[in-house]
């Protein structure tokens, strides 16, 4: 008997406290589709309290990975973006929020996937994910879920997929690139790819090993890890090999103590380096000199300082802020998010679905200047909507980000006549 | 069960039989709070939102692995540093065991839980016997530092070995949580993925928890706390020393190995650089926090080390002055980071019986009340 | 042949450092028996420290100024968390150093900030040319400092009243508080030692580069090394760490030949090198083995 009196207590406790446990709810709101990540609540910070926000989440490396350096001012100069964004009057009858469902992902794909899951349930989109291998850690996730997201990354895989709003020139184009600028300046016969692993080393190292091939090059490839003290294999095989131009893909500490080590005994030879491996901090560090007699960086886009339109708002909005390029880069990637988010409003369709679909059918992106006319072209695919441009800098200790144009966009001939059929590194 | 077997009345702990006082479950009371614990865990999943039920079976795995560490540092005294090595261990076994064939790191595409799980722990307890030679011949503070040794040489081995492990920063996707090809945690008309993959992990906690019960009330138990009070003196009654360290290393290993395959199954992807040795850490904080040589101060440490973080984070919102951005100082990394020591230090220094220890005195307290002893 | 005896040279450079940090190590395990987890996160203050104040005072004035400092943080940390456990298990206060070398590192990370910092010494990545061999200024700066260092210590331990003191606490603690010595001076002393230690070690193993916040991992290379020497050795320390050194570097230069072990061998020398001695030796090269009696 008083077993059943207990059995019974807790199964009718038990439906009590089952209603507790809440569901998703579907809102309309003035005919505009919505189901997550959309309210009709003003944002925490709202400009107009009259208007809903939008939610977008952003994922970076916040605190300990090796691209923190650019990640803080990369989520710095999206805010302020999206911050001009509600000023001029936000999207429609929203505003969007960046700064509640900010991140950190220690640039580690399985923290990645963790703090996804937490903030999933509560944004729109992704206005930043950073890390190539961090956000193929979720990307099937967000495939099946419809979340966009622009990627503080450029692998040649984002071309293939229609959630990632990619911006400029992939690495592996940016490589190609930066060997045909090579064989333009130095004319070298060996050429040796030093990158970290995954997809963004990799791409990198890939593109450089396709144009090595087409120009004639003698072509190896050293993988190397995170760490300044995690590089003598790196350094070593420089100083053995003795390549007259290394295409480098590591992080800033990492580049500073290959190019510095190697510098320090006895190498010559040419460093290039892709865009997330410079650091203004670095022509601090010892290895300063070695990097500004021996270093070159190639890039999607033009530096702080150059002159149009889009960097010039950059700028207004980010006085006061040390320059850094990493700010650049956050500003330039959220105008495709802009633009598909307008495209949805437009609709009349701010789901999930709604989004996803307007970003793969945007043909153009407006970048106010930073890319060429034709980029952000999601809606003819890989191969015709890549962009292939990038420019070249050297290291200039007197530019406010250490580097000034050296060459500036160009479409090198071997990126030209690439056809981007699947991603880079998987040709590596 | 007759009469003259079960306990008086009123005298629960006066045992008139060595079988019945040497049971999994001694007392009434026991086995009334195991009953009370099953049936709250059946309900659980029907309370909570799925963020916290993933949090939870997240905490369910740790107590495994926790479990394992508890019986080879609490139970028998040989301080393990290593255990990050082992957990790596059974985690890369599953994955490669269930892993994609096709993909881009080695699988061999054996998805049922049933082989993949026991696989991991049996690879990591081969593992923790072969490391068992060298950790008999040192004792103390030289098998503390030998044993981090062994979680650097296996970072190295991991990340190195791409093939297998997908390199660093790059990962490889988790074993798939498979029973004879029914899936066992995707959403499904009835439930959740989260609530699904809680009930599994508790079930699993239930089922180790009770086997590690079982050992330590059994003559290998026994032998492990000789061990750990003078192992020369236990030497001299008759314990075979290195077979009993090596049987306690193996085990450890195996319960490491099984909490490593399905550490990751929740989040779904593994990454080499997670086992360094701050996860090593985390378990020993566990095991020591919790309470060294009891199973449910291991389970009891391995729950409070994973919620910290959800604690914090809750904490914020009382203590405004932590902000959740990561470059203000202090904010709750900062803070997440340094609470894991000075909890360390404070329950070394005023409870080193841990939190079991403080479960004894609240309960001494209300057994004597209203009388102070 | 270049090549062997100038990583020869920078394995002696390097493990100049590691001796250093070594060091500290064995004089606080001498005195109280304990091994100090602390230790990384003193050598990550102290080289904090001297990253700081080398910015206005510059790098000579810096190094001098940084170590007593770091030597006071480290008496801080012994009177705070180590003192009230006098008496516990040596596995038990071990633990409580390393809850304490994760608290002191989140601090110091705090005052690294974002980007990486540099502790501005003289010598940077220079080199100098002796005949065919290139050797880097900082490697010979280390061993010079690490010479000059030990030979302090060993002449402090012989002929000064406090480092007498210091042995015979390390030898027999009772014994030393029944001849007056004061065991809780030594105690605070042996920190202090190695606090400083560790600031003068951790700031040649930063020098030039630039370090963060993950240099703690470098003093990890200094437990091998009092395993290797001993822990109760000083001169083991020494040879320890030089021999650590060396392995490492030649390593590095060699780990192309065998690439399947993977890129950075150099990385874990030290803690195979560690195994395979005390497959051999179980108390280390120079340790004294312990008598336990039931």
């Amino acid at each position: 008997m008083k077993r059943l009196a207990s059995v019974s207590a807790v199964v009718l406790l038990a439906v009590a406290l089952g209603g507790c446990r809440g569901g998703e709810t579907e809102s309309d709101e003035s005919g505009i589709k919505t189901d997550v990540g959309v309210t009709s609540e003003p944002c925490p910070e709202a400009v107009d309290p009259n208007k809903g926000c939008i939610y977008l989440g952003i994922i970076s490396d916040l605190t300990e990975g090796p691209f923190r350096a650019l990640a803080v001012p990369i989520t710095d100069a999206q805010k302020a973006f999206w911050k001009r964004v509600n000023q001029n009057g936000g999207i429609g009858d929203y505003e969007v929020d960046v700064t509640k469902y900010i991140r950190d992902n220690k640039y580690n794909p399985q923290v990645q996937n963790q703090v996804y899951q937490e903030i999933k349930g509560s944004v729109l989109a992704l206005a930043q994910t950073l890390g190539s291998p961090t956000t193929a850690a979720i990307l099937p996730d967000m495939k099946t879920s419809n979340v966009i997201a622009a990627p503080a990354a450029w692998t040649s895989a984002y071309a293939f997929e229609d959630v990632i709003l990619e911006s400029g020139a992939n690495y592996c184009i940016e490589s190609m690139n930066a060997l045909d600028y090579a064989k333009e300046a130095y004319n070298p016969k060996k050429v040796m790819a030093v990158h970290l692993a995954g997809d963004f080393g990799d791409d990198a190292a890939a593109g450089a090993k396709i144009a090595s091939e087409a120009l004639g090059f003698e072509f190896s490839a050293v993988q190397t890890d995170t760490g300044a003290d995690k590089q003598a294999g790196a350094i070593q095989a420089i100083l053995t090999q003795k390549p007259d131009v290394v295409i480098l893909t590591t992080g800033p500490a990492d580049a500073a103590a290959i190019v510095g080590t190697a510098a320090s005994r006895g190498f010559t030879g040419r460093f290039i380096g892709t865009s997330p491996t410079w650091n203004p901090a670095l022509l601090r560090s010892p290895a300063g000199p070695a990097l500004t007699a021996l270093y070159e960086q190639s890039g999607p886009w033009g530096p702080w300082g150059t002159d149009t339109p889009g960097h010039k708002a950059m700028r207004e909005a980010l006085a006061g802020t040390t320059p850094s390029d990493g700010a650049t880069s956050g500003w330039v990637w959220s105008y495709p998010v802009k633009a598909a988010l307008e495209k949805a409003v437009a609709a009349g369709d701010l789901t999930r679905a709604g989004v996803a679909a307007a970003a793969k059918s945007l043909t153009s992106v407006d970048y106010e200047g930073m890319l060429p006319q034709g980029a952000g072209n999601y809606a003819a695919g890989p191969n015709e909507g890549a962009v292939r441009s990038t420019l070249i800098s050297k290291v200039d200790p007197a530019a406010p980000t250490g580097v000034s144009v050296v060459k500036d966009l160009f479409e090198g001939p071997t990126a030209k006549a690439y056809t981007l059929d699947k991603p880079c590194y998987e040709k590596l | 069960m007759t009469a003259a077997t079960r306990a008086p009345r009123g005298r629960p702990l006066l045992f008139t039989s060595y079988a019945r006082e040497m049971s999994l479950f001694p007392t009434t009371t026991r086995r009334v709070a195991f009953g009370a614990l099953l049936a709250v865990t059946a309900v659980l999943p029907f309370v909570l939102a799925d963020p916290e039920l993933q949090l939870l079976a997240t905490c369910c795995v740790a107590a495994i692995g926790a479990i394992g560490l508890g019986l080879v540092t609490g139970y028998a005294g040989q301080v393990s540093l290593g255990h990050a090595f082992f957990l790596g261990v059974g985690a890369y076994t599953a994955s490669v065991v269930s892993g994609d064939p096709d993909g881009r790191t080695l699988g061999l595409g054996v998805t049922n839980i049933l082989v993949w799980l026991p696989a991991a722990g049996i690879v990591a307890g081969l593992a923790g016997v072969l490391v068992a030679p060298l950790a008999t011949r040192l004792r103390g503070l030289y098998l503390a530092i030998v044993t981090l040794g062994l979680v650097f040489i296996g970072q190295h081995v991991f990340n190195e070995w791409s093939a297998v492990t997908g390199g660093v920063g790059v990962g490889r996707p988790a074993p798939t949580l498979e029973l004879f090809g029914y899936p066992l945690a995707t959403t499904g008309p009835g439930y959740t993925r989260d609530q699904k993959l809680f009930w599994l992990m508790a079930a699993l906690l239930v089922v180790f928890a009770l086997a590690a019960r079982n050992l330590a009330r059994s003559r290998v138990g026994r032998a492990f706390t000789a061990i750990r009070d003078r192992d020369i003196a236990a030497g001299v009654i008759g314990v075979d020393l290195p077979r009993y360290k090596t049987i306690a290393f193996a085990v450890s290993s195996f319960y490491a190995g099984c909490a490593g395959a399905l550490l990751f199954t929740v989040t779904g992807f593994v990454d080499p650089s997670s086992f360094s040795l701050l996860l090593s850490v985390q378990y020993i904080a566990m095991v020591l926090i919790g309470g060294a040589g009891t199973i449910s101060g291991a389970i009891a440490g391995a729950f409070f080390i994973t919620l910290l973080p959800r604690i914090i984070r809750e904490l914020q919102h009382v203590l405004p002055f932590i902000s959740t951005d990561a470059n203000e100082v202090p904010n709750v990394l900062q803070v997440e980071s340094i609470l894991y020591g000075v909890l360390i230090i404070v329950f070394l220094i005023f409870e080193p019986r841990g939190l079991f220890g403080l479960w004894v005195r609240a309960r001494n307290y209300w057994k004597s009340w209203p009388f102070s002893y | 042949m270049t090549a062997l005896v100038e990583g020869l040279l920078r394995g002696v450079g390097v493990g100049s450092g590691y001796a250093l940090l070594a060091l500290g190590f064995v004089i606080i395990y001498k005195a109280t028996r304990v091994i100090s987890f602390a230790q990384p996160a003193l050598m990550l203050a102290g080289v904090v420290l001297v990253s700081h104040l080398a910015e206005p005072l510059g790098f000579w004035l810096a190094l001098p100024l940084a170590a007593p400092l770091t030597a006071l943080l480290a008496l801080g940390i012994e009177r705070g968390a180590v003192r009230p456990m006098v008496g516990r298990p040596a596995f038990v206060v071990a633990i409580i150093t390393l809850g304490v070398d994760v608290a002191v590192r989140v601090v110091v990370n705090a005052f690294i900030g974002l980007d990486v910092r540099s502790v501005h010494d003289p010598w940077g990545l220079s080199t100098v040319q002796f005949g065919p061999l290139r050797v880097e200024q900082r490697h010979i700066a280390a061993f010079v400092a690490a010479t000059l260092l030990v030979a302090a210590l060993f002449a402090f331990f012989r002929r000064s009243r406090m480092g007498l003191a210091m042995r015979a606490a390390a030898d027999d603690q009772e014994a030393a508080l029944a001849q007056g010595v004061s065991v809780g001076a030594v105690f605070a002393l042996s920190w202090a030692l190695a606090g400083a230690l560790a600031a003068v070690g951790g700031t040649f193993a930063a020098a030039g580069g630039s370090f963060d916040g993950t240099l703690w991992l470098t003093a990890l290379v200094a437990l091998p090394v009092i395993i290797l020497g001993g822990l109760d050795s000083l001169p083991g320390a020494v040879v320890g760490g030089l021999a650590v050194g060396v392995a490492q570097e030649l390593a590095a230069t060699y780990q192309n030949h065998a690439p399947w072990l993977g890129g950075n061998v150099s990385v874990i020398t030290p803690y195979v090198l560690m195994l395979l001695v005390l497959l051999v030796r179980p108390y280390g090269l120079f340790g004294t083995r312990e008598v336990e009696r039931v």
